[in-house]
C-alpha cells in the first residue's frame, strides 16, 4: 500500500465536511448492483469450468487482460532460459547431511538459523550486563536501492547466513554476495541483473540457502552452493568459495521458473525467501501479485533436483492427481492459493511445510474449487518424494480477508501425553491464533476449537463458512474486538472522525463478512497478527517470542463498473499504470464480479490510525508450563513516528505496527528491530525487560541474526526499510559487536 | 486609558479569536456529533457542541458567561471522559488533553472578558 493510496485528495475547507467524508473510501455509486449475470449460481462451483480455455473468445473491453493462453510477454524469462527437463523423483542422489541439520555453534546455516527454524543461537557472549557497550563492527552497502525516477517498492526483508568463513546474503534485487564476517569485506559479489521491472509488490530478498553437493567432490567447484530464487523468477546456484555459476545446475546455474505458468508480465509472479532443500530436493513457491485477476498465474509448488536442477514434481491444486510439467501450450491451473512465506523442510519425515495463502482475487471466494477451499490458507504438508499432500490443516476457512499465512513454522519437540516427545510445528497466522500441530499426521496437538462465524455473508452466491477454527490452548496474539471507545486521535475532533467512521462500517467482530453497500473493518488486518517474521524459540528454556500487529483494515467490495472508475486494472492489462492498483491494496479482481478498496482503519487526513495504542506487541510464551504468557508488552517507540508523519521524537513506548522477526540467545537476550521506530533493541528473555537499543539507518524489517566470528559475537539486522512500512529505505546492513577490549 | 472608542487590545483580539475556534468546534461537534449519535454512538459531542456553541458566541459578544460555559463543557468532558475509559491517560488524551489546554486559554481571558464587559457598562452608562 502507498502513502497517497486513497489519501482524499478533495481539500476539506471547513470542519464540518470531515464528518461527511468519513466514510470517503469512495461514494456509493448509487448504479451499478450486483452483476449477477456473471456470479455463478450459490456456492462453490463443482468444477472448475469457470477457468477460461483457449476456445474461450477474449473480451475486448478497455479493462480486459491477455487470455492466460497468451504467449508469455518479453522480459518475463529474464535471462532467455531454455526449458528445463524433467527427472524421475526416484533418482534423487541421497543427501548428505547439510550445514543447516545441525549448525557448528558459531553458525547461522539457514534463515531460521537451523533445520528446526528457531531462531535460536546458542551464543552467549553478549548478555543483558554487557549489551549496552554493543557498539558498529562494520556497514555494509549491498547497492540496491530506489534510483531517481523508480517508485519505492523496496523492503530488503533480507536475513543473512554465516557459514564457516563466510557470511551469505542477498540485495533487494538478489545479487549474491559472500562477506568477511568479522571486516564486512566483500570476498565476491554475484550480480544477476535483475531489472526493475521485474519488482512485484516489494523489492525483497530474504535470503539464500547453502548447500553441499553429494556428487560434486570436497574441494571442487560448487561442491558447497548458494541457491536463491529471484524476483523475476529464476532459480540460481553459485558456487559458495567463488561466487561463479554453477554450470552442472539447470542452463549455466540457472532455472527458468517461469515455465508452465501461461500468460504473465515482469512482476505478475515473484520468489522473495529462501528454499527449503529436503533430502535433496530444493522446494519452490512464488508470491502471486494479490488483488489483479481472478486467472492469475498458478501458485504451484514445484520440487527441483538440488544437484542438477532437473524439474522432479510439481503440486497444482486443481490438478491433484498430476505432478509433471505442462506440456506444450498448456500450464499449470491459474488462480489457485499460492505461497510465498519461508516453507520450512523436514529430512527425517521427507515433507515440506508449506504455509499457503488465497487463491487470487482475495476477498470473494465463489469461483474457487473445491479443491481450492481445502487448502487456502493452510500449512500443507507435501511429500518431497512426489509432490502429494500428505496432510493438511487449515487455518482460515473460505477466506476473504487476505488472512494468508506470512509466517515460517518452527519444529519442536512437544511433551506427548505418554511421556514421549511428539514432533511438533509452530504455525503462526495473521489471525494471532497459534496453531500447535503434530507434524507426522497435522493433527493439533494443543486445542483447536471450531466455533460459529458470522454466515453466509451479504455478497450474492459467496456464503461464508459457518465456523472457523480458535487455538484455545496458546495465548491469543489479538485483543478484544474493537469497540466505538477504543477510537483514539490527538483530540476530540479526529477522536469523533473515527468514531463516526467505525460506526459507519460492518463490523461484527472478526471474520466479518464482505459489503459492498458500505466498508466492513477487518481486525486482525491482513499485516497480522503474526506476518512474514515468523517466531523464535528457545528449545533450552522453552520460552517462544512473537511479535504482533494490532492493525485493523476499512474494506469494500465495489461492483465492476465502481472498480473501473476507480481506474483499478490488473497488471497485466495495457491500459495498467503503477499505482493504479497492486497489492496489499486496492485491486481489480478482474474475472469476478468485484473490486476490493482496501485501506488502513486510519484517519486518511492524519495518517495515525483510527484505533487506541498500542499497534505492536512483543510476548513471551512459555510452552514448557502451560503455555502461558510470561511477558508481554507494546513494541516499539513514537520517536519516528507522529500524526501527518511527522516524527514526534518521543521515547513513548507507543507500540507500533512492525514486521520482521527476532532471534533469541542463550545469552538471555531477544533481539529484533520490526517496529517503525527504525531501532533495534535487545530484550531481557526472562523478564521483558528492553535492556538496549540502537538507532538504524534505515527502518529494521527484517529479522536479525547472530553468529561468531575469531572468537567473538556479532549480531546483524538489515536496516532496508520498507515501503509500506513508510519507514526510511537503506542499503545497509549494520553488524554490532562488544568492543574489542572486551575481548 | 490606552483604549479609545472602537479600538481594541491584542489580549482582546485574542480573546475574540479564541471565541472564533471553540464556536468552530462547537459547530463541528454539533453536526458531527449528531451523525455520530443518529449511528448508534456517544451523544457527548452533540450536546458537548451545544455548550461550545453558546460559550464562543458569548465569548464573541464579549462576554465573561462565555468562558464560564467554556469551563462548565470541560467539567463535563472531564467526568465524561473519566466514566468512559476510568483513569487511563493513553485513553485520556484524545478526550481531556486538548479541551484542558484550551481551557487554560480561555480562564486566561476571563479578566479580559471582563474588562470588556465593564468598559460596555460604561459606554451604556454614558
Amino acid at each position: 500500500m502507498r502513502r497517497s493510496q486513497l489519501l482524499a485528495t478533495a481539500a476539506c475547507v471547513t470542519f464540518a465536511c470531515a464528518p461527511l467524508a468519513a466514510n470517503a473510501q469512495f461514494a456509493p455509486a448509487g448504479s451499478g448492483g450486483a452483476p449477477t449475470s456473471t456470479v455463478p449460481g450459490p456456492g462453490n462451483g463443482s468444477d472448475n469450468s469457470f477457468e477460461p480455455t483457449e476456445s474461450t473468445p477474449a473480451v475486448k473491453s478497455r479493462f480486459s487482460g491477455p487470455s492466460p493462453y497468451a504467449p508469455q510477454a518479453p522480459g518475463v524469462n529474464a535471462a532467455n532460459l531454455p526449458d528445463i527437463g524433467s527427472m524421475d523423483p526416484n533418482d534423487v542422489s541421497q543427501m548428505v547431511p547439510q550445514q543447516s541439520a545441525n549448525p557448528a555453534r558459531g553458525d547461522w546455516s539457514a534463515y531460521g538459523r537451523d533445520d528446526s527454524q528457531t531462531r535460536y543461537s546458542p551464543l552467549s557472549e553478549i548478555t543483558p550486563q554487557n549489551v549496552d557497550q554493543l557498539k558498529v563492527a562494520f556497514v555494509y552497502h549491498t547497492g540496491s536501492y530506489p534510483r531517481p525516477g523508480q517508485v519505492n517498492k523496496w523492503a530488503a526483508e533480507t536475513t543473512p547466513i554465516k557459514v564457516g568463513d563466510g557470511l551469505y546474503m542477498c540485495s533487494a534485487q538478489n545479487d549474491i554476495m559472500k562477506l568477511d564476517p568479522v571486516t564486512g569485506k566483500e570476498i565476491w559479489r554475484h550480480n544477476i541483473n535483475e531489472k526493475y521491472e521485474a519488482i512485484p509488490y516489494t523489492a525483497a530478498c530474504k535470503g539464500v540457502t547453502y548447500f553441499t553437493s553429494s556428487q560434486v567432490p570436497e574441494g571442487q567447484p560448487c561442491h558447497n552452493r548458494i541457491l536463491e530464487g529471484t524476483l523475476d523468477m529464476r532459480l540460481i546456484a553459485v558456487d559458495a568459495a567463488t561466487g561463479n555459476l554453477c554450470e552442472g545446475f539447470g542452463h549455466g546455474g540457472q532455472v527458468n521458473l517461469m515455465q508452465g505458468l501461461g500468460e504473465s508480465v515482469p512482476g505478475f509472479v515473484s520468489m522473495t525467501a529462501p528454499p527449503p532443500i529436503v533430502n535433496g530436493v530444493v522446494v519452490v513457491n512464488h508470491e502471486v501479485l494479490d488483488g489483479q485477476r481472478r486467472w492469475a498465474p498458478s501458485g504451484v509448488i514445484r520440487g527441483y533436483d538440488a544437484e542438477s536442477g532437473k524439474f522432479l514434481w510439481a503440486w497444482d491444486v486443481n490438478r491433484p492427481n498430476d505432478h509433471s510439467q505442462p506440456t506444450g501450450n498448456n500450464h499449470y491451473s491459474r488462480g489457485t492459493p499460492n505461497s510465498w512465506a519461508a516453507m520450512t523442510g523436514d529430512n527425517a519425515l521427507g515433507l515440506v511445510y508449506v504455509p499457503t495463502g488465497n487463491s487470487a482475487s482475495d476477498y470473494y471466494s465463489a469461483l474457487r474449487s473445491p479443491e481450492e477451499n481445502k487448502v487456502s490458507s493452510a500449512v500443507v504438508a507435501l511429500d518431497v518424494k512426489t509432490g502429494a499432500p500428505r496432510w493438511v490443516f487449515q487455518t482460515v476457512h473460505k477466506d476473504v480477508w487476505d488472512y494468508d499465512i506470512g509466517s515460517q513454522a518452527t519444529l519442536m519437540d512437544m511433551p506427548g501425553p505418554d511421556g514421549q516427545t511428539v514432533p511438533a510445528l509452530i504455525m503462526p497466522t495473521k489471525r494471532g491464533q497459534t496453531f500447535v500441530l503434530d507434524r507426522r499426521d497435522g493433527k493439533p496437538i494443543l486445542p483447536v476449537e471450531e466455533r460459529p462465524a458470522p454466515s453466509p455473508g451479504v455478497v450474492p452466491g459467496d456464503p461464508r463458512s459457518p465456523t472457523q477454527p480458535w487455538s484455545t490452548g496458546m495465548p491469543a496474539l489479538r485483543v478484544p474486538d474493537l469497540k466505538e471507545t477504543d477510537m483514539w486521535g490527538m483530540s476530540p475532533i479526529d477522536q469523533l472522525f473515527c468514531r463516526i467512521k467505525f460506526r459507519r462500517a460492518n463490523y461484527v467482530g472478526e471474520f466479518t463478512p464482505p459489503s459492498i453497500d458500505k466498508p466492513w473493518i477487518e481486525y486482525p488486518g491482513y499485516n497480522g497478527g503474526s506476518d512474514w517474521g515468523s517466531m523464535s524459540y528457545d528449545p533450552q528454556s522453552g520460552i517462544l517470542i512473537a511479535n504482533w500487529n494490532i492493525t485493523p483494515m476499512y474494506d469494500q467490495l465495489v461492483t465492476r463498473k465502481k472498480a473501473d472508475q476507480l481506474g483499478l486494472m490488473p497488471i497485466d492489462d495495457p491500459n495498467y499504470k503503477p499505482g493504479g492498483g497492486g497489492a496489499e491494496g486496492n485491486g481489480a479482481m478482474d474475472g469476478t464480479p468485484y473490486g476490493i478498496v482496501v485501506t488502513p482503519f486510519w484517519n486518511q487526513y492524519t495518517g495515525m490510525m483510527c484505533n487506541r495504542p498500542p499497534y505492536g506487541m512483543i510476548t513471551a510464551i512459555d510452552m514448557k508450563h502451560g503455555q502461558k504468557v510470561l511477558w508481554q508488552h507494546p513494541l516499539g517507540t513514537a520517536r519516528a513516528n507522529g500524526p501527518w508523519g511527522l516524527p514526534t521524537g518521543l521515547p513513548w513506548e507507543i507500540g507500533t505496527p512492525n514486521n520482521g522477526g527476532s532471534v533469541v540467545t542463550a545469552g538471555g537476550l531477544v533481539f529484533i528491530a520490526a517496529a517503525t521506530d527504525n531501532q533495534i533493541r535487545a530484550i531481557d528473555e526472562h523478564t521483558g525487560k528492553v535492556v538496549w537499543s540502537a538507532v538504524l539507518p534505515g527502518g529494521g524489517q527484517a529479522n536479525p541474526m547472530t553468529y561468531e566470528a575469531n572468537g567473538h559475537q556479532y549480531v546483524a539486522i538489515m536496516a532496508g526499510g520498507h515501503h509500506f512500512m513508510m519507514t526510511p529505505v537503506s542499503d545497509q546492513l549494520v553488524v554490532y559487536a562488544l568492543p574489542d577490549h572486551k575481548g | 486609558m490606552p483604549n479609545t472608542y472602537g479600538s481594541r487590545t491584542l489580549a482582546e483580539w485574542l480573546t475574540l479569536v479564541l471565541g472564533v475556534i471553540i464556536l468552530l468546534v462547537g459547530l463541528f461537534f454539533v453536526i458531527a456529533g449528531a451523525d455520530l449519535a443518529m449511528l448508534g454512538g456517544s451523544i457527548y459531542y452533540v450536546l458537548c457542541g451545544i455548550l461550545l456553541v453558546a460559550s464562543g458566541v458569548f465569548m464573541l459578544m464579549g462576554r465573561t458567561l462565555g468562558a464560564f460555559l467554556y469551563l462548565g463543557a470541560l467539567a463535563y468532558t472531564w467526568i465524561w471522559a473519566l466514566w468512559e475509559v476510568g483513569f487511563s491517560p493513553v485513553d485520556l488524551l484524545p478526550r481531556a488533553f486538548g479541551p484542558t489546554l484550551l481551557g487554560i486559554l480561555v480562564a486566561l481571558t476571563i479578566p479580559v472578558l471582563r474588562r470588556m464587559e465593564s468598559r460596555r457598562t460604561l459606554r451604556g452608562a454614558v
